[in-house]
């Protein structure tokens, strides 16, 4: 496990300092004004910097989505999770101009016309795990499903509706 | 009044200036707005038709400068608190202490030296033992070193410092502003002065879910009005208790420092602290005769030379007690050496006491040196530390690098004094 020591610096903000599992060592300083600071020092000499960046707050952020992985995201990674022999787990997100978008499981009838099951619904705020038939397909929110391939096509083509002419994936 | 609006805002503007040079050349303001102030105060020639002497703002300005002091102290209780200091662990109290005693125990020696009255002496040792957070942070941030290992000792020293200036300034405005010559009114006016700093280090301490209640206004406005109505107020009401009125802010400050709004404060304070601090630079400047400097000229330079020996023998020692190398703890002692607003603080409590004339000019001239030298000093570590190395021969880094590969050693050296190149 990489090592992470938090210490305070007065009058100026925070200083995380990392060391990492291949050896790296490198110093985060988050200023009370917001800029954040990070050295990388060398590897046999822990005094000298091989390279130093200053970023603001928002380019920090920025930065901290990409190295997290919040920015990209390989594509096969956006639909297909796991699939276990016929059984497949596979999340979509529910966008304004679905026909299922803001209905409710009951009103779908998902279960009865596709034979694919929601798993859970999840929104930025909040998560709903094993959703009730009353439960809204709010647009904007993930939806995890579980079905054979075949149940989740048709309950695609369902939420989707035909007439708007998604290109199917599969 | 009109005349009296137009000097005071050609006053700020030659603040502004000098604030954007002293910018531009990558400067600590402070030694910029003390000469400055001294350049255009009462005591310069009238050039021309140019006369800035502000003779009839003087008095306004002087009253903003007292209120960028309230602001300074005011933020540095904020920041302080004793659970810091405890968390930062046993390192940064032992290095503060070495640090506080030795400089403290030189400025003594020196005051006693230059044949000093006593309490002329005891403001000199104050002044010798407080370091410049403001300068301090600031080098550390310019110069990119807020990574460094030695960093945390620094600012925790500085913190301790501070803790120090706080008691010391609590007792010194008791002991020269009781304004009584009887031993036993001296002893009554230290008492009153402590006792009024222990009250707040108990309201501090317990005081915290009542402030906590009173301070929960959601708007900005207000917040503002009431906490910096009643920091003035404070203030104002310790000199009255003949606390210096520093203190009092200081204190205040301190009271609020573990309430949950402490951090919601500093962010108003700040900008408030920036333009009323440099306002006190410049009105100190000011007050200076430059012609008086020459008086205090010896004298300052003695406790430049002591302040540099000192800082750098307790830098030596609180660093290699904290385990850090030759280099970073040399480092150390560099850094903490500047000073700045705090000695002038404990100069202008000296002043206020009716104390020796000597001791403005002299704070003047030695603040001066140091705020310049202090980071210069630090910015050119390196090369100093090649200098020193040479005769104490320490440095381990140089031969690992002569044995692993001291061509990559050779190279990465070089770019680094070109940088530094570059950055002037």
């Amino acid at each position: 496990m990489s090592f992470i020591r938090e210490s305070e610096l007065p009058g100026i903000g925070k200083k995380f300092l990392i060391q990492t599992r291949s050896g790296d060592k490198l110093a985060v300083i988050i200023h009370n004004d917001g800029r954040r600071e990070m050295y990388h020092f060398e590897d046999d000499n822990p005094e000298e910097t091989l390279s130093q960046i200053s970023l603001d707050d928002d380019e920090a952020r920025q930065i901290a989505a990409i190295v997290g992985g919040m920015v990209y995201k390989p594509k096969e990674l956006e639909t297909i999770e796991v699939s276990l022999q016929d059984l497949i787990i596979e999340w979509i997100r529910v966008e304004p101009h679905y026909h299922g978008a803001d209905k409710s499981i009951e009103e779908l009838e998902i279960r009865k016309r596709t034979g694919a099951s929601i798993l859970a619904i999840v929104n930025r705020h909040h998560q709903k795990i094993n959703p009730g038939p009353e439960q809204i397909l709010s647009v904007g929110s993930t939806l995890v499903l579980a079905g054979e391939r075949q149940q989740i096509r048709q309950f695609k083509e369902l939420l989707i509706g035909k007439q708007t002419g998604e290109p199917d994936q599969s | 009044m009109d005349d009296m609006m137009f000097e005071v805002g050609t006053a700020l503007i030659l603040v502004a200036i000098a604030s954007v040079i002293a910018g531009k050349l990558k400067f600590s303001i402070i030694p910029f707005l003390i000469v400055l102030g001294m350049l255009v105060g009462p005591h310069a020639p009238t050039i021309g038709i140019l006369d800035f002497k502000f003779i009839d703002s003087q008095g306004v300005i002087d009253f903003l400068g007292q209120i960028g002091i309230l602001f300074l102290l005011f933020y540095l209780g904020l920041e302080f608190s004793v659970q810091k200091l405890v968390k930062s662990g046993r390192n940064i109290v032992t290095g503060g202490t070495i640090y506080v005693t030795l400089n403290f125990v030189l400025g003594l020696a020196y005051g006693f030296l230059v044949q000093m009255p006593l309490y002329e002496t005891l403001i000199i040792a104050g002044m010798l033992s407080v370091s410049s957070t403001a300068i301090v942070a600031k080098v550390l941030v310019d110069l990119r070193r807020t990574g460094n290992a030695e960093t945390e000792l620094i600012l925790g020293m500085i913190l301790f410092d501070d803790i120090f200036l706080a008691v010391f300034l609590s007792v010194m405005s008791g002991l020269l502003l009781g304004g009584t010559a009887s031993i036993g009114a001296t002893i009554l006016s230290v008492g009153i002065s402590i006792g009024y700093m222990l009250l707040f280090f108990v309201i501090a301490r317990k005081g915290p879910p009542i402030l906590n209640k009173l301070l929960r206004i959601t708007s900005n406005e207000i917040f503002i009005i009431v906490v910096f109505s009643t920091m003035i107020f404070i203030a104002g009401f310790s000199e009255k208790l003949h606390v210096a009125e520093a203190i009092g802010a200081l204190l205040f400050g301190l009271a609020l420092s573990e309430t949950e709004h402490s951090e919601r404060i500093e962010q108003l304070v700040v900008p408030f602290r920036d333009f009323f601090g440099a306002i006190f630079f410049f009105s100190f400047g000011l007050s200076i005769d430059p012609l008086s400097l020459g008086n205090a000229f010896w004298l300052a330079i003695g406790a430049v030379i002591l302040t540099i020996i000192g800082n750098l023998i307790a830098g030596m020692i609180a660093g290699r007690k904290a385990g850090l190398s030759h280099k970073s703890s040399l480092n150390i002692g560099l850094t903490i050496m500047a000073r700045g607003e705090f000695t002038i603080i404990v100069a202008n409590l000296g002043v206020a006491g009716g104390l020796s004339v000597l001791i403005k000019p002299f704070s003047a001239l030695y603040v001066l040196v140091l705020a310049i030298l202090g980071p210069l000093l630090t910015k050119e570590s390196k090369r100093i530390y090649r200098g020193v190395n040479r005769i104490f021969k320490w440095s381990e880094p140089v031969e690992k690098g002569k044995k692993k590969h001291s061509g990559v050693r050779e190279v990465s050296e070089v770019s680094e004094d070109s940088k530094i190149k570059l950055d002037q």
